[in-house]
Parts: C-alpha cells; structure tokens; sequence
C-alpha cells in the first residue's frame, strides 16, 4: 500500500495555516472551494475542542486539518452522499439538529432541525440518487423508532415522512448493495427527553437489525439476537464485499460477561457471531465503537475504545486477522484496499495498512479529541 | 415542601465522603511547574537569535557549538512544556508554530524545499514568517536549515544559500521567542487561563467543577506519555531491529532525540509530581505513586545510556533494544496512570471511552 501523494489543493488553499477556521458564527461559509472531486480522499468526524466546541473537521489523507464546521451541540454520524458532492451531520443522540455541508461549494452550511416530537438519533444515509436523506429518529412518546424521510432535491431540505423500525433506539443505518433495502440496526435502548440519555429498559431490550424497503418502508427481515444477548445493543454497521452487514454492538449487560460483540446479518439468513479471541475480549469492557469496511469490502475494522484495541477481520471468513492499539481509538474510515484511518479521542489520526504492524500517527491536531466516527467523503461510483 | 428539598439535600451530602478539592493541586501545578517551565522555555529559545547571528558571522567551532547547544537547550524546554496540550499553548495554533508534529511524510521539508525554490522573501523576518504555514516556523523547521542528515550544523557555512538560510534561521528564532514570551506572559496573567483552570464551577462555563478541569489537565498527562510511545518511539522501532529507523526518532537530525525523550518524560514526571496527588489519594492506592516513581527512573536511566547521535548508533550497540525496553516502560507508565491512578481519583477517561454511543 502507498499513500497517494499530496494534492495540488492544499497548496490552492495557501498553506497549512490557512485552513479556514470558521470560529465565532454556529454555521458560516463553505470550506474547500474545489470544482470537482480528483480521487484522492478527505474524510469528516465529529469533535471536540479543548475549549468545548463542537464541530465538524475535514482532514486529508495526511490527516491535516482542512476545514472546519461549527455545530451548535456534539455531533455523531455524518451521512455522505454518494457523488461526494455534500455530506449531513447529525447531532449525537437525542439531538435536535443535522446539518447540511457542500463542502466543494461556496455554499452557506443548512441547518435542519428534527420535527416536534421526534430527535435525530445520531446517523442517516443518502439514497442511491442523493435526492433523499433517510435518518434515524426517536418518537420518544411513543418509544418507537422512525426512520425521517427528507427531499434533498430543492433548495431546502424537506421532511416529507417517515417509517417505522420495527423497533427502539434506531442508531445506523446503511443503504444496502442493492440501492433500494435500508438496513437499519435498533439498539434497543429506549430513552426519554426527560431523562437525558438514561437507559430506561435494559431488562426488556430486544436489539435487531431490519431490511427495509426504502420505497413502501415494508420491513422484509428482521433479525435479532437469542435471548441470553438481549441486552447486546447493535448500534453500528458496515456492509462487505458479499453484501452482508457486519453490526458492532455494547453489552449492557454485567460487566463481567465477555458476550460475543460482533455479528454479522444478511437479509435471508440468521446472523453469524465473530469470535474475539482471548485476551483480547475480556479487554474490551464490552463495547465496539464503529465498524468499517476497507474498500474492496474484504477486510472489517472494529474499533473498542474503552479497551483501546482496533480489531480486524476477514469478511470472507469472519476469521479474526489481529489488532492494534490506538488509545481511545474510535472512528474508521477506509482509505483504500489496503488501509484505513482511525481517528481518537487524543487528537490523533492514524494510519493502519497492516494487523501487524503498529498503527501510525500522521497527525495529532492539537486540541481536537475526534468524536466516534470518521468517514471518507469520497465519491462512490455506482454499483 | 421547599424544607424537604432542604433536608434531602443536607443529608444527602453529609452522608458521603467530602468531595476530593482538585483546585490545590491544579494550584501546585500552575504555580510550581507550568509557570516555572514556561519562563525557563522563555529564556532558552533567547539564546537562539544571538546564537544564529553568531554563527552566520563567523561559524567557527566556538559559535557552532554555541549554537548547537542554544539548539539542544530550546529544545528540552520545549519538551518540558508540549504536553500541556490546554489553554494557552493551543490558542492562536502556537504549538503547531513551535513544532509541527508528527511529521511522518516528511510536510516540514516539502514545504521548505518549496520555500527554497521559489526563493520566499515571506520567510526573511518574524513578522511575515508568522503567516506562513505553520509547517515552516518552528524548531523542526530550524533542525531541517541548520543541520545536514548526519546531524553536523550547517548554518553559516559559505555557500550560495547562506545569507538566505541565516535569515530565515534568525526569523523562526525571533518567532519562537515571541511565542514563548506570549505563553510565559499568559500563564502569568492572573486573570487568564490559570483563573479558568482554577475556578471550576457553576459559573465556569468550561469547567463545571474542579474535577472537570483536572481531568483535562491528567488526560493531557497521559496523552503525552501516548506521544513519547506511539508517535515518538513506536515508528523508529518498527517490527523489527532490522526494520528499525533511526531518522524517525524525534529530533535525530540534530542528534538531540535522547534530550527531547528525556525532557518530555521528566516533564510530564515533573507535572505528575507537583500535582501532590497523594492527598487525595485513597490508603490503598498510594502504591501507584511508588510504581510511577520507579518507572520514570528506569525510563531516565534507559535514556542516559543512549549514545547519541542516535541515527549513527540506533542498531550498531544495545540501543535498539534498550528503546524497546523503553516503549514498554512508558506504556507501563501510561497504564498505571490512565488505569490505577485515574481510577482512584474516579478521573473520567478518554473522550470516545466515556459515555459512548
């Protein structure tokens, strides 16, 4: 695996320094006045300052800070669209806000706010066309999770409906190979505006992964897991090469349990469970912070990172290909085949080209914990 | 109604043990390390503009020495201050402008080639060079124009470059002073980040308690213990002593790896020590305080036996495998601090670690 060279933009944009930094207005002017995609990746994640703001980065694939976007709350999951053209933040969950980033044009970031009685849950996806933005929400009075429909296709963004999960605490959500079945992952967890993010049913949760027509919202499967993993919450999702949806999960249940942590789903079949070899399990407190795939779909990453390990898989096999430590280590993106970045709480972004080698710093913004989740923006070609 | 509430509240809080008060030791820490540290960097990077003029009037041994050690002296002072990574070494990107890393493809020397090459006039006095690119203004930028590949100084050797080369050295001197002379004056400003730091509470928009804002001030500890293992050791470690690269330890262009790695380490070990944890620290867990103690010694002691310049001895004697030795120290190190130590304070850890989603 080589890095791709440096692009000509960041010399367009001066130098390192002059990154905009949009300081001071919630949302302001478009970050990278750049006509059109060149190949060579950007990725976006969710941070933190040191001084409490939260906001939206753009890093190249040096991991150098590009751009920034301020958000009026802590973010989560970034929905990219798939000719690369814009990309909506989510508010991390329960949230009441998503914004809408063309990060190639001179455009003003859009701000959409959720409905009464709905709160964004943290994640949502394009549809193939990039015309509709699919999130997931909470309708908390009646503890039941939807999936907001929005038209992206005016000027402003519009909600023009919603389906039901099937389910509680809707968190990822992917649009499956065949551009059309939303697969959405119900944590289970059910939670309430009056009590903040306290978990109100983890003895009767009952996590599952939908297939989902995106047209009718006609729910085609659904997958749980057996009863001694009720209380398994499957948040995060990553498809592979085969189709099939590898799903993270958080163990809400005693800590002393090393419950398998990661599953893998397809519409027609039960789910498999990986095994995570000793020590390796009993070191990860329970819990997987993102799942990605690499670019071809052949290698999965999951990150733990209260155990501070990133863990890899063969997609083909589901066997287990190694891990690297990366303290605090959350958000994967891939960066080609052969690589991915992973982002942490630390400021750091790092590259891994190999279970067996050490991961690699490229670069550590100083002040910038990156929140959960990194994606790559770059545009997908058609399937 | 209004007294039940009063009562609840009054029991409530009698009941459990007092709160730990994190202000006295953030106090030590501000007055007895952070402020001393930053008048001493102040003071080191001073010695580099007379020590660049020197040396580009006339570069004979005395003034190449001279130079060499205002270099090594700036140098450790600034790594007894980088991993105060809060308040005022982020504001106004003065840390990237000290020193840009980690730097693994090379982005320092890109640009100053680029510099070169074009002949940037922007880079001849500190007031232009502090609008250039960070990349370019701080001590890797210095190593990168003052000393060749096998760590001999070459600034102000006669050449072509010279007159260019000793400008734009004498710019990123005075640039560095100006920076260190703003973080010396801003620790001192008594109504500045030390007023932050000091005052959590409800009325602290940043620091709700006095706990809040020591656990940013102990997650900056430990991350600089993760910079010295995973950014500054791992990388010129590699997989294996064949694999090894010495040119990737911190600052070995100059040959001053072992002062930087020993100035980070004794600095953090510094800061861990004025912090006078141990008073709030529970019976039981004392031990950690030894154990750190321990650990930071045998970490010095595997650096003082270092030959430097190490890319000229990094895998010729044992100086592979005691750097080996030290990556499992400093980890060690880390553990007990992000595990025992944060936990018997009950410290908050890592930002994705803690209330996750």
């Amino acid at each position: 695996m080589k890095i791709v060279s440096r692009r000509g933009f960041l010399a367009a944009l001066g130098s390192l320094a002059a990154a905009p930094v949009f300081s001071g207005s919630t949302l302001a002017a478009s970050p990278l006045n750049r006509a059109s995609a060149d190949g060579a990746p950007l990725f976006a994640s969710a941070y933190r300052k040191a001084g409490g703001e939260y906001g939206v980065g753009i890093v190249d694939e040096l991991g150098q800070m590009l751009a920034q976007i301020s958000l009026p709350g802590r973010g989560h999951g970034i929905a990219v669209a798939r000719d690369g053209s814009r990309f909506v933040a989510f508010a991390r969950r329960p949230g009441t806000f998503a914004v809408v980033v063309r990060p190639f044009e001179d455009a003003q970031p859009e701000l959409i706010t959720s409905d009464p009685g709905r709160h964004f849950y943290g994640h949502g996806c394009f549809s193939a066309d990039g015309r509709l933005l699919y999130a997931v929400e909470n309708d908390f009075a009646a503890a039941r999770g939807v999936v907001g429909i929005y038209d992206m296709s005016g000027g402003a963004t519009r909600r023009i409906g919603e389906f039901e999960t099937n389910g509680i605490g809707p968190h990822d959500i992917l649009l499956g190979p065949d551009s059309r079945t939303l697969i959405v992952a119900n944590g289970g967890i059910e939670t309430h505006p009056d009590k903040g993010r306290e978990k109100l049913n983890l003895e009767t949760m009952a996590p599952s992964v939908v297939f989902m027509d995106s047209h009718t919202g006609d729910i085609l499967a659904q997958h749980g897991l057996e009863k001694d993993l009720h209380q398994l919450s499957l948040r995060h999702m990553a498809l592979d090469a085969e189709g099939r949806v590898w799903v993270g999960g958080q163990f809400e249940g005693s800590p002393d349990d090393v419950p398998p942590l990661i599953g893998i789903f397809s519409q027609d079949a039960a789910p498999d469970l990986t095994v995570i070899p000793d020590p390796v399990a009993s070191g990860l407190q329970n819990y997987i912070g993102s799942v990605a795939a690499n670019a071809g779909g052949e290698v999965i990453a999951t990150s733990a990172p209260r155990g501070g390990q990133t863990l890899f898989w063969s997609a083909s096999s589901g066997a287990y290909l190694g891990t690297r430590s990366i303290p605090d280590g959350c958000g994967i993106a891939r960066i080609d085949r052969g690589s991915f970045l992973v982002s942490d709480g630390n400021g750091a972004l790092s590259l891994v080209t190999d279970p067996a080698d050490p991961a690699e710093v490229l670069a550590r913004p100083p002040g910038i914990s990156w929140d959960n989740h990194l994606f790559n923006l770059a545009k997908i070609d058609a399937a | 109604m209004r007294l039940w509430v009063f009562l609840a509240v009054a029991v409530f809080s009698a009941t459990p043990a007092p709160a730990a008060d994190f202000n006295p030791p953030l106090e030590r820490l501000v007055s007895n390390y952070i402020q001393p540290a930053m008048a001493e960097f102040a003071a080191s990077v001073e010695t580099l503009p007379d020590a660049v003029r020197d040396i580009c009037a006339d570069n004979g041994p005395e003034a190449t020495e001279a130079f060499r050690s205002a270099y090594a002296g700036s140098l450790q002072a600034f790594a007894r201050i980088q991993f105060l990574r809060f308040g005022p070494l982020l504001e106004e990107d003065r840390l990237s402008r000290l020193a840009f890393l980690p730097d693994p493809r090379g982005i320092v020397q890109r640009q100053i080639r680029k510099i070169y090459a074009q002949e940037d006039p922007g880079v001849g006095s500190a007031e232009s060079l502090k609008d250039k690119s960070v990349a370019v203004q701080g001590l890797p930028a210095l190593q990168l124009i003052a000393f060749d590949r096998d760590s001999e100084v070459v600034l102000g050797r006669p050449g072509a470059e010279k007159d260019y080369t000793c400008g734009y050295a004498l710019a990123i001197a005075r640039n560095l002073v100006a920076i260190a002379a703003d973080l010396e004056m801003t620790w001192s400003d008594p109504d500045g980040y030390r007023a932050l730091l000091l005052s959590g509470g409800p009325e602290n928009d940043r620091f709700r308690t006095p706990k809040e804002a020591m656990e940013d001030v102990f997650n900056a500890l430990v991350t600089g213990l993760i910079i010295v293992r995973d950014q500054d050791l791992l990388p010129a470690l590699g997989t294996s002593a064949a694999k090894a690269k010495a040119n990737r330890l911190p600052f070995s262009r100059s040959g001053n790896s072992v002062v930087y790695l020993s100035g980070e380490l004794l600095g953090i070990q510094e800061a861990v020590a004025s912090l006078g944890l141990e008073e709030l620290t529970p019976s039981d867990f004392q031990w950690i305080f030894n154990a750190l103690g321990f650990e930071f010694d045998n970490a010095q002691k595997l650096l003082s036996e270092l030959n430097p310049p190490l890319r000229q001895t990094f895998t010729g004697d044992d100086s592979y495998s005691r750097v080996s030795v030290l990556a499992i120290t400093v980890k060690s190190l880390r553990d007990t601090m992000a595990l025992e130590l944060a936990g018997a304070l009950e410290l908050a850890g890592g930002f994705n670690s803690l209330d996750g989603d």
